[in-house]
């Protein structure tokens, strides 16, 4: 919140993706540090277009002078949000955590639902964006799979996140599977959705409270001795900076030092001697995609170091371009046209480069990767799983 | 603790830093980069400054200060840092003409001159004086670029005005990537009859592919293009440095971003690693030598307190032109402020001089003794004293 120490060098406006392509957002140096001198907790938010902002970071990642525009706006957004109604799709997507409890329960329908073309219309006039397919719902969810074990020294408390557990529960039990044969115990602590999508529309309180039970939950996991590992770098966000940030949860410095990426945990071990995976060969072409918040974890490429170790894979690393979607960003139509062309980019860019496929980090970039340019998306834990003969099995 | 050994850790994404990195990767060394943002190289004109006092720039290095460091990089040394450097910009698809036989001027967006030596090929058909015939082109609501500057001080000048459904540089240039939108413009350019010799555009051809539309203008057009850079957001600059950024990459750096260093750790003369800042754990990364690269005060190396200047990162020993009253010349567009010798002073190895730590090397505009504006020796300085560093990286590392 340092914005008094913006010199209004513009480096975070070159960074900024919405800006790029839609004329009605005035950019973060405006919407942040300079709109900031003229913001008041007396009067009401006349800005909009704060609402534009996708909450992305990657003004945050470039700014030399370390002003913080992404943090400024995200509070303004949170300001706004509790003085004007709340739109239905900001108010689906906020509770996003208890939609996609249901939609798992009734799976085989919600998901046949969302395919039809009744079901597209009444999204759109909710005014939510169906240019790529909804994520499919499992109805076996990660959380009702797996059972916990405890016998190894080395334990982990997996903070797997909503996307892993309602949409891909596989990829879950791949990553767990993988830990396993690392000699760690992984053990499944209590857990709700990381706050990050209510935060993200305009619902502090609602992320709050979401916050408040992870804090607690994990807490107890910590004090027993277990790392925290989350797979979805979005939630590390949460877990590393807003809960101990903007949502100013008490004990949550605790989780933020005990929490690690999984790829920054595995690359960890190995480097501390403690593990020496045998990665076989993986003969792909593949394009990796980093993910905006990824960058924003600070905690550099640690995939990219990891599959630099896989004989035959060949990784061109792209961070320049953001895919557009931004979580429940691009779902909203009026973000449609910003997150179609900025993913337009994004792909080109990726089928330039000649891979046979994509790889991120983050579900929602994979989803709209793959649904913009029909190429397979995987999750670089995939890619470790196929190296190390890791199956997945119900 | 750290999670990662690398065998050269980099401070700074700038020019110098890049092309460090760069050239230690190419010898197989394995290279991170780590930096608090991106560089003032993105607000610059992209253009190549080696020594911009004399027409001939080698001769102008030559005439520098006995105390320049640019002395301390070998004749050879520039010639092959300007060549290499060449080369990785070609095959980025944004190469630079020019060389190190003459300084050449690119057209400013105010009417004057500036003295480079090598320039994006985007700038290549830049006029060299106020007699040649040219046409502007500008954009609707572009609020960074006024054609009236040039005119005035041009006599056979004239423009006419785009509406690219944009009004930034940013938003302009990415429109441009697009084949339709292209397209469309040379339709229009090509409907304004045109009669000068030349064509001047702002430097929004492009992000990426800036060299083959400008080519494809020219095609079409029948006469020669150039952009002139603006003020930033400024794309010469971004395209600079995203092609060594990726060249970086491609020869097998890592990129560190977010990382402000905050701390070392250290035993007996050496540097061990560099601590970041986080929310979280302390985050670090070792390292057998440091490159330190992280440019003058705009870049964020120096900070001057009231009474003294603070190098930030290893809170070396810099060299400092006196006393406060020293510092600055009455006249404010004055050449000669002494601030623009602070730095860090080297040896020939490219080691601080007073150091007390061996496996520290520095290059680019933090060093002492540049007088970067006087001397007109910007990213040029920095591609060869961040090659010279590395050479001597390489040679001394423990």
């Amino acid at each position: 919140m340092k914005y008094e120490h913006c010199i209004r060098c513009t480096i975070c406006v070159e960074n900024c993706p919405v800006f790029r392509v839609n004329p009605a957002f005035p950019g973060p140096k405006q919407a942040g540090p300079d709109a900031q001198r003229f913001r008041s907790n007396r009067e009401k938010s006349a800005d909009e277009w704060v609402l534009l902002c996708s909450q992305c970071k990657r003004c945050e990642m470039a700014c030399p002078c370390g002003v913080e525009p992404a943090q400024i706006i995200l509070r303004a957004q949170q300001k706004y949000g509790l003085e004007h109604p709340h739109s239905a799709a900001h108010l689906l997507f906020a509770n996003n955590y208890y939609l996609s409890t249901l939609g798992s329960l009734t799976a085989p329908l919600a998901n046949r639902f969302a395919a039809t073309k009744i079901g597209k219309k009444i999204f759109q006039h909710m005014g939510i964006a169906t240019y790529i397919p909804f994520p499919k719902f499992s109805f076996k969810t990660l959380r009702g799979t797996m059972k916990s074990r405890s016998r190894e020294t080395r334990k982990v408390a997996f903070f797997y996140g909503c996307f892993i557990n309602f949409y891909r529960p596989d990829i879950g039990r791949k990553i767990i599977r993988m830990l396993q044969s690392f000699k760690i115990d992984v053990v499944l602590p209590p857990q709700w959705c990381c706050g990050l999508p209510a935060l993200g529309n305009g619902n502090l309180a609602l992320a709050r409270s979401f916050a408040g039970k992870n804090v607690a939950s994990l807490s107890n996991y910590v004090d027993a001795g277990y790392d925290i590992v989350y797979t979805c770098t979005s939630c590390g966000l949460c877990l590393l900076h807003d809960y101990q940030g903007i949502m100013e949860i008490p004990g949550a410095k605790k989780i933020a030092e005990n929490s690690y990426d999984l790829h920054e945990y595995v690359l960890k071990l190995i480097a501390e001697g403690e593990l020496k995976p045998q990665f076989r060969e993986v003969n792909r072409t593949l394009a990796y995609h980093i993910p905006c918040h990824l960058r924003a974890l600070e905690i550099g490429y640690p995939a990219a170091n990891l599959m630099q170790l896989i004989p035959g894979l060949t990784c061109r690393i792209l961070d320049d371009n953001c895919c557009g979607l931004n979580g429940s960003y691009g779902f909203k139509k009026v973000n449609e046209v910003t997150a179609l062309q900025l993913g337009g980019r994004a792909v080109s860019l990726i089928k330039k480069t000649g891979a046979e496929a994509i790889v991120a980090d983050c579900g929602s970039c994979r989803m709209q990767l793959a649904g913009l340019s029909g190429m397979d998306a995987f999750d670089p834990a995939e890619i470790l799983c196929e190296s190390l003969g890791i199956k997945d099995k119900k | 603790m750290s999670v990662t050994e690398y065998d050269v850790i980099i401070i700074g994404a700038g020019v110098a830093g890049l092309t460090a990195g760069a050239w230690l990767s190419g010898q197989g060394l394995k290279v991170a980069l780590v930096t608090a943002g991106e560089p003032t190289a993105c607000l610059s004109t992209g253009c190549i400054d080696v020594c911009a006092t004399d027409d001939d720039p080698l001769q102008g290095i030559a005439h520098l200060p006995h105390e320049h460091p640019f002395h301390l990089v070998p004749a050879g040394t520039i010639r092959q840092a300007l060549d290499d450097f060449q080369q990785i910009m070609a095959a980025m698809n944004m190469p630079y003409t020019g060389g190190l036989e003459n300084n050449r001027r690119v057209l400013s967006a105010i009417g004057t001159f500036k003295t480079t030596c090598l320039t994006p090929v985007t700038m290549q058909a830049s006029p060299q004086n106020e007699n040649e015939t040219i046409h502007i082109i500008t954009f609707a609501g572009l609020k960074d670029f006024y054609p009236g500057y040039i005119i005035s001080r041009f006599k056979n000048a004239s423009f006419s005005t785009y509406d690219a459904g944009a009004s930034t540089t940013m938003g302009i240039a990415a429109n441009f990537e697009d084949d339709a939108f292209l397209e469309a413009f040379i339709l229009w350019l090509e409907n304004q009859h045109v009669r000068e010799d030349k064509i001047a555009v702002p430097a929004v051809l492009g992000l990426e592919s800036a060299a083959a539309i400008i080519k494809q203008i020219e095609y079409r057009l029948e006469r020669p293009v150039f952009e002139i850079p603006t003020i930033p957001p400024s794309m010469p600059g971004r395209r600079l440095f995203n092609g060594l950024k990726d060249h970086f990459r491609r020869k097998g750096g890592m990129i560190y971003w977010g990382w402000s260093v905050v701390g070392v750790e250290k035993t007996g003369r050496q540097i061990e690693a560099v601590m970041a800042e986080s929310q979280g754990r302390p985050n670090s990364l070792n390292a057998r030598a440091f490159i330190l690269a992280t440019g003058s005060f705009v870049g964020g190396g120096l900070e001057a307190k009231r009474d003294t200047i603070m190098e930030k990162v290893f809170h070396l020993p810099v060299f400092m032109p006196g006393e406060r009253e020293a510092w600055f010349d009455q006249d404010y567009f004055s050449m000669n402020h002494g601030i623009g010798r602070a730095g860090i002073a080297v040896d020939s190895s490219f080691r601080p001089v007073g150091c007390p730590w061996d496996n520290i090397f520095v290059c680019g505009a933090i060093l002492a003794h540049t007088e970067a504006l006087k001397n007109g020796c910007g990213h040029g300085f920095a591609i060869a004293t961040g090659q010279a560093a590395a050479k001597s990286c390489l040679e001394h590392l423990p």
